[in-house]
């Protein structure tokens, strides 16, 4: 019986969907190795074009056009250097999308590019492994291109004695050439019906060991995709971890320093000044008797009453800065409330199906916070728009305005944002040319 | 009496002016920072100066390092630390050399305006002012813990009063007893710690400073 089974699925399964979407997986495969090794072919070609335009390959003098190819070649060179791993992010974009709809295997995507300079683009991991990928792929297109040419011509070469008789109907005697059928081993050329059985024979047997060799092909391929295009390897990790770590607890001490300032410069001034008045009244209004100086008392005591209520106001900022109680009842009432004490008009929208983490929350209302002022200060916007989605499992923050733009990434506002969304593996986008508008995006998980 | 203030937060340097001039001090001068307080105690050789120990531009420890420049090059001038907290390494820095025309109070103790004025006027004529704060951080933080754990509360309150710097009668007055019954605690004091007695306030808090901070 288990025989029997095992045959019938080796004969059934060039028949299945998946032999035919492996199929379309591997000719893709093929193609997109072709396309690789036509665009490494760049290189040598044009250092044979450079050779052979600076005269080195004749005896002729070089030709007047001798020092353009030879700016072109190294400038050829850097910008593949610069767009390696934009290119391996692209391929291997492709080839997860591939393997996702084509093959029902999901490969996660590898951290977004932190920026879009040309230091990020070289020094890019996930980009230089998808950049080996694009490599690799070379010699892994070999048994996918020939399983799919299996497969292919195996179909093919099993049909023609089904068209031999259509199209083989000449008059008796006519001189006619072989007709060739196409195998793995050779063309095997035949004149005569019967010799058309043969090609189909080859066909099934192609037909038939196509989809092992399909599947050898792209169970080697999705190896290499899961090394090479799946998230950062283990040890790479752990040190962005460490890194991450090190600067929450920066972030931590700082933010401890900046509140014990806030309070000695702020609410303990006030209150210090507050006693110090009340004390001073409590001696102008005496111990008992009629007060010997009651005018000077009433005003020390109004001093006293605003500064009380200066320090409250000072606390309470102060408090809100901490942690705003109105983040309590969800990210949407705390941004309105945020957006209406901005200077510049603010249009919030959040559209969240459900509430991220608290931890999530805060940092979102503190990033949304810090960018308003920012906006506030630098760009002279007339108009803000604030609006927070969910994309999959990550919450996306906008924040952008009509201003002058010119927004440095790299300038200690934005940066420390940065390093704050960084300890939960949020991502920045800042988008401000000079001239504007400015759009700052953050991606943050929902849940820590 | 003419004071300097060196105080950087406006409101409380306001309210200092306001409350020493109402009490019949010369304020000469209020800056808000330690240069600004260095030229103005050269230039107007004032009786004590109020500072205060966090001032720009590091915010930490300007005024302090102004204080000792000041007591080094005019010794004739008071100087009143003026703090919101207390530390006890500050407190020791300040009296190494000589525990005379120095104070270290709490910011908080310029509610009481009369005992601030107290304060103030005793470090102008070279007498001491340590706030409570400071005095019992040095006492936990000292060496003699046996001998104080041999004195009564009121022999304990009384050496904290010596040790802020206040003579007998003013001893008396905090504690609402007659000043021969404050001799009679202190005599008792110097008795148990093993230090010799003395007559002199200066003196007295020297030797007591230096027996409770080791």
């Amino acid at each position: 019986m288990t025989r029997d089974n095992g045959l019938m699925t080796a004969l059934r399964a060039p028949f299945t969907t998946l032999a035919l979407r492996q199929a379309v997986f591997c000719v893709a495969g093929a193609v997109s190795a072709a396309a690789i090794l036509a665009v490494a072919a760049l290189v040598p070609a044009l250092g044979v074009l450079v050779l052979w335009a600076s005269g080195a390959m004749s005896r002729e003098p070089a030709p007047a056009v001798a020092p353009v190819f030879l700016v072109v070649f190294p400038l050829t060179v850097a910008l593949l250097v610069v767009l390696a791993t934009p290119l391996g992010r692209a391929l291997g974009a492709v080839h997860r999308t591939l393997a996702d709809r084509l093959l029902d295997v999901r490969v996660d995507a590898p951290p977004t590019r932190p920026s879009k300079r040309i230091r990020a683009l070289v020094s890019d991991g996930p980009g230089w492994r998808a950049f080996g990928y694009g490599l690799l792929k070379v010699p892994l297109a070999i048994p996918e291109g020939y399983g799919a040419f299996c497969y292919v011509f195996g179909v093919v070469n099993l049909s023609y004695p089904v068209w031999w008789p259509l199209f083989r109907n000449h008059p008796a005697g006519t001189t006619l050439g072989p007709v060739w059928g196409l195998t793995p081993f050779g063309a095997i050329g035949t004149r005569t019906f019967a010799g058309t059985f043969l090609i189909a024979a080859a066909g099934l047997a192609m037909l038939l060991v196509a989809p092992w060799l399909m599947r050898a092909g792209t169970a080697l391929d999705l190896a290499a995709m899961r090394r090479l295009l799946g998230p950062r390897r283990l040890a790479e990790r752990v040190r962005e971890l460490q890194v991450s770590r090190a600067r929450a607890i920066d972030d931590a001490a700082t933010m401890m320093r900046t509140l014990e300032r806030d309070l000695h410069d702020g609410a303990q001034v006030r209150l210090a000044t507050l006693a110090m008045n009340l004390g001073m009244a409590t001696e102008k209004l005496g111990v008992d008797g009629p007060p010997p100086d009651l005018a000077q008392a009433r005003e020390l005591v109004a001093l006293a009453h605003r500064g009380a209520k200066d320090a409250l106001a000072d606390l309470r900022d102060l408090v809100r800065g901490i942690h705003p109680p109105v983040l309590d009842s969800g990210l949407g009432d705390a941004l309105a409330t945020l957006a209406t004490s901005s200077a510049i008009p603010v249009a919030v929208r959040v559209e969240l199906p459900d509430r991220p983490a608290p931890a999530i929350e805060t940092i979102a209302y503190f990033c949304a916070a810090e960018l308003l002022a920012n906006a506030a200060k630098h760009s002279r916007a007339g108009r803000i728009r604030l609006g927070v989605g969910r994309s999959g499992e990550r919450v996306m923050l906008t924040v952008e305005d009509d201003g002058v733009g010119g927004a440095n990434p790299d300038g200690p506002g934005l940066a420390g944002l940065a390093r704050r969304i960084a300890v939960v593996d949020g991502l920045m986008r800042v988008h401000s040319p000079a001239g504007g508008p400015t759009r700052v995006e953050i991606e943050l998980p929902t849940h820590v | 009496m003419r004071v300097v203030i060196a105080e950087d937060a406006a409101m409380m340097r306001e309210g200092l002016i306001r409350l020493l001039t109402d009490r019949g001090f010369e304020v000469c001068a209020a800056v808000a920072d330690a240069d600004a307080l260095r030229s103005a105690v050269a230039d107007t050789a004032p009786d004590v100066a109020i500072i205060d120990i966090r001032m720009p531009p590091t915010h930490t420890d300007e005024g302090l390092r102004a204080a000792i420049d000041i007591r080094r090059d005019h010794p004739a001038v008071g100087v009143l630390m003026f703090s919101q907290y207390v530390e006890t390494r500050y407190a020791t820095r300040l009296l190494a050399d000589r525990p005379t025309g120095v104070g270290y109070l709490l910011k908080d103790r310029v509610a009481d305006v009369a005992e601030f004025v107290d304060a103030l006027t005793r470090v102008a004529s070279g007498g001491t002012a340590l706030d409570p704060e400071v005095v019992g951080h040095l006492m936990r933080a000292g060496r003699d813990t046996a001998g104080l754990a041999s004195l009564t509360p009121r022999e304990r309150a009384v050496l904290s009063l010596m040790a802020e710097g206040r003579s007998n009668a003013g001893i008396a007055a905090a504690l609402v007893i007659t000043p021969g019954v404050v001799e009679k605690h202190v005599a008792n004091i110097f008795a148990k710690l093993g230090l010799p007695a003395s007559d002199s306030d200066n003196r007295r808090v020297l030797a007591v400073l230096r027996h409770v901070s080791g």
